[in-house]
């Protein structure tokens, strides 16, 4: 699975996951620790839409971690102080990258989650829409 | 005269940040960080939105040390931010991304995808509600309980909130704004490099959307009222939450499916018409539209159409009125900075005072003077 879709999955679904899977892999394989969980800042870019423009937002607060699986380097990233969750993705990043063969048994359990976070989407966006206006026309 | 170097107030200083502890504390109750982001939404997102830093957590902090003082919660966040490297800049965020969960257009009634309210005080009447007082937690778990098992009825299909075309599209397609294309110049940035004027583009909006909610809404109001008479209309304004995504950091070229992640961010976004009377080659004068532009950290929706309308100003940059002078606009809207100038009054002046002083004393000299013994001698 793609690294946009899996981070996506990993972030906004059930944080158990990202940890079941990195413990999965710190139980069989080394994990060299090249950068620890630290905090630091991501500038926003954005482009407006009066001129389509580009200008920088603001900053979003990050907790951020390096790893190197089998000399293959891995990043995890995330907004706010997450480092736990930061460690555990860099690692299930860094298995991805370096090919290991557990990370073929990942995708079942990355689509069921991003199925349920689906479902949870669907149901935020009916309440949502709850609050859609329905114009009637007024009789003079 | 020469300068004097003195010193002490040091326990004096001791014991007044003391004093300002025991006034958090004197009720002998403790406000959670919990408790401030879980019910203080709007004043976590004006502080991010004045901090330039999203992070709805530090925020509550800072409101907590700042005991709900934004000024000081602004100054607090933009501190601390100094403390911290910048580690990436993100992919370039499009706001047609954004997972919408209010939406509301004045200029149109139908529009693409409906006009959808959201959450929002203005619907509400601005009566206090006294059953506030007694509040619990669990009445709270219970509500939001019966909320979340009501039935919605609405069918989601047709319904793609995160994919919701926006209005000005439809005058876009009318030939009515003139069409433009993507203008891919990187951005300045004024946290790097002083401001100089005349500023570019994205200088102008990254003040403006950092600049402190009551300066932009006063300015955008001035504007409004009477100094420039504008009357726009609210083109489209959105709230919503749009995905960060930051770039393949391991060489591996820049495939949008090496992104990474990181969460989300909720905005503002505010898009505002203006009628602009153009004359044409052959002289004939014709109405067009032209486009003010505001965005800004959480639900702050004054500020972002305020934004708008001072992005227009500042855009035409005539007219003759302050709130179309940039240097005016954008040098005083910083909170930090116009709070710490006018704060800064309450430093001693001693020796300038007593300068002044002297001056008045020499030109009553003879006049009969009363006091003049009197006068403070640091």
């Amino acid at each position: 699975m793609v690294r946009k879709r899996r981070t996506e999955i990993l972030i906004n679904g059930s944080k158990e996951i990202a940890g079941r899977l990195a413990e999965e892999i710190a139980g069989k394989y080394e994990v060299a620790a090249i950068e620890e969980p630290g905090n630091g800042l991501v500038m926003v870019k954005v482009r407006e839409t009066a001129k389509r423009s580009l200008f920088y937002l603001g900053e979003v607060f990050i907790s951020e971690c390096k790893v190197m699986i089998n000399r293959c380097v891995g990043v995890g990233m995330v907004k706010g102080h997450e480092p736990e969750l930061a460690y555990h993705l860099a690692v299930v990043d860094a298995a991805y990258n370096a090919d290991l063969a557990e990370t073929k048994a990942w995708t079942e359990v990355l689509l069921l989650e991003e199925e349920r976070i689906g479902r949870q989407r669907e149901a935020l966006k009916s309440k949502i829409l709850k609050t859609k206006v329905n114009f009637e026309t007024m009789d003079a | 005269m020469g300068y004097v170097a003195v010193k002490g107030g040091t326990l004096a200083i001791e014991e007044s940040i003391k004093r300002l502890k025991y006034e958090r504390l004197k009720k002998g109750t403790v406000l959670e960080c919990a408790r401030i982001e879980g019910g203080m939404r709007a004043l976590i997102d004006q502080v991010m939105s004045e901090g330039s830093l999203y992070s709805e957590t530090l925020a509550a902090i800072a409101i907590k040390q700042a005991e709900g003082s934004p000024e000081e919660a602004v100054f607090l966040l933009k501190a601390y931010r100094s403390t911290l490297p910048r580690k990436h800049y993100s992919c370039t965020v499009e706001s047609t991304d954004m997972f919408v969960e209010r939406r509301i257009s004045a200029s149109f009634k139908n529009i693409p995808g409906g006009q959808i309210l959201g959450a929002a005080h203005d619907y509400t009447l601005r009566l206090i509600d006294f059953a506030l007082q007694d509040e619990t937690d669990e009445g709270a778990v219970r509500w939001l309980n019966r909320f979340e098992s009501e039935k919605s009825g609405i069918d989601v299909q047709g319904a793609d909130l995160d994919n919701l075309p926006k209005v000005l599209d439809v005058l876009r397609n009318e030939g009515l704004l003139l069409p433009c294309g993507d203008n891919d110049r990187e951005p300045d940035d004024v946290t790097k490099e002083s401001v100089q004027f005349p500023t570019s583009r994205s200088q102008r909006l990254q003040i403006l959307t950092g600049g402190q909610t009551g300066a932009v809404t006063s300015l955008g109001y001035a504007a409004l009222r009477s100094f420039g008479a504008l009357h726009p209309t609210v083109g489209e304004l959105r709230v919503g939450n749009l995905p960060i995504y930051v770039g393949s950091l391991l060489g591996e070229g820049q495939a949008e499916e090496d992104y990474y992640y990181i969460g989300d961010i909720k905005v503002t976004e505010a898009e505002t018409i203006f009628p602009v009377t153009v004359q044409k080659e052959n002289g004939r004068k014709e109405i067009e539209f032209g486009i003010g532009y505001g965005m800004c950290y959480g639900q702050n929706e004054t500020k972002a159409i305020a934004m708008s309308i001072l992005d227009r100003c500042l855009e035409s940059g005539d007219a003759g009125y302050p709130v179309y002078d940039e240097e005016f606009v954008l040098l005083h809207i910083n909170s930090v900075e116009s709070t710490g100038f006018i704060s800064h009054l309450k430093l001693p002046h001693y020796v300038t005072f007593r300068s002044e002083l002297d001056s008045v004393r020499k030109t009553r000299k003879g006049k009969g003077t009363v006091g003049e013994d009197e006068g403070e001698r640091p």
